[in-house]
């Protein structure tokens, strides 16, 4: 058990590899992942380098996660397109869902447009609840790699269980 | 010595069961025009994440894993030194293909000429990198880095001059993922 109980269900759904830049949602999350065994936790110093280092650990046959907040999609887009989307690479993805009306102004551009930034693209993205950790699990692995595709699961403070 | 020739001196110098990351472009293309191998992964886009991929790979796998790596790539990643020097994967190597220019798209200058990309390999937490200037010896050079402990990077000056242009890569970026990591987990 970790201190986040959506990383134990992202771990028994089988995910062996995780790199990402912290978010404050996300904060169980990230204390989970700092407990993991050296060797599977990256903490990147940008997002587009944690989903760079994701494809590394899945080429070298883990199923690789990537951790962040939903600005970093921005830094993402290039290596999501020219690498995950164009060599089919799948890729879970927990991302914090930012932006709403009552958050920093600095999170409510990119934040409001995550939704529509992912849609653009093609990659399938669901809202996580509170309560369905699990089941979002299975649905994320289950995502990303019946496609081989980048595959979102975009979750609120209230949903950082 | 043209950077095509010092890819191949690396490719020679390697074994079978070193992985290797072949940055996007020019460098991809020569690698497999020297000699193409199942355990290479070819790059084209995402420039600047070399390192990353390599560090990915050194994270999850035991072999000795092979950046092939770009001035100008590396300096678009330059958040990837910190990262590699900070994990400290001993068996990480990474090779700078340093011709100081973006030769690619024209032969731009780039700021490696003022930047000491080994001297930064060294404060991010390499354990070893070094410059190899343009009249030294290639093989040595080359023999010295993937003796020394890892990670290690060595800057290589390669000539700017772009001369006979290697192909692409005859494979789909599909196949390219499916044929490496196939090799790298057959059991």
């Amino acid at each position: 058990m970790s201190a986040s109980r959506r990383l134990d269900a992202l771990l028994e759904a089988g995910v062996g590899f995780v790199a990402g830049v912290p978010c404050s949602y996300l904060k169980k999350l990230f204390a989970g992942c700092a407990e993991l065994p050296a060797g599977y936790y990256l903490p990147a110093v940008r997002e587009d380098h944690a989903v760079a280092a994701c494809a590394g650990a899945w080429l070298g046959g883990r199923r690789a996660l990537a951790a962040m907040q939903n600005s970093g999609l921005g830094y993402c887009l290039e290596v999501l397109t020219s690498l995950h989307l164009m060599y089919r690479i799948p890729l879970p993805l927990v991302v914090s869902d930012r932006g709403a009306p009552t958050d920093f102004e600095e999170h409510r551009i990119l934040g409001q447009s995550t939704r529509r930034l992912l849609d653009l693209f093609g990659i399938p993205w669901r809202e996580a609840r509170p309560g369905s950790h699990e089941a979002e699990s299975r649905w994320l692995i289950e995502a990303s790699e019946r496609e081989r595709t980048p595959a979102v699961l975009l979750v609120g403070k209230e949903a950082d269980v | 010595m043209t950077r095509a020739e010092a890819v191949a001196v690396a490719l020679s110098l390697l074994g079978e069961g070193d992985i290797v990351v072949a940055a996007d472009g020019a460098i991809s293309r020569e690698a497999y025009r020297a000699h193409d191998r199942a355990r290479t992964f070819y790059m084209v886009g995402s420039m600047g994440q070399v390192a990353s991929i390599a560090l990915g790979l050194a994270m999850t796998r035991p072999e000795r894993i092979v950046g092939l790596d770009g001035d100008g790539n590396l300096l678009m990643g330059f958040g990837g030194l910190a990262m590699v020097g900070g994990i400290k994967p001993a068996n990480l190597y990474h090779l700078v293909l340093d011709n100081g220019c973006y030769a690619t798209t024209g032969g731009q200058p780039a700021l490696s000429r003022k930047v000491d990309l080994a001297a930064a390999a060294l404060g991010a937490g390499y354990t070893w990198a070094r410059r190899s200037l343009s009249g030294d010896d290639t093989r040595p050079a080359m023999e010295s880095w993937l003796a020394a402990g890892g990670p290690a990077l060595l800057d290589l000056a390669v000539d700017g001059e772009e001369t006979d242009a290697a192909p692409r890569v005859p494979m789909t970026p599909e196949e390219m993922a499916t044929r490496a990591r196939a090799a790298l987990t057959w059991v």
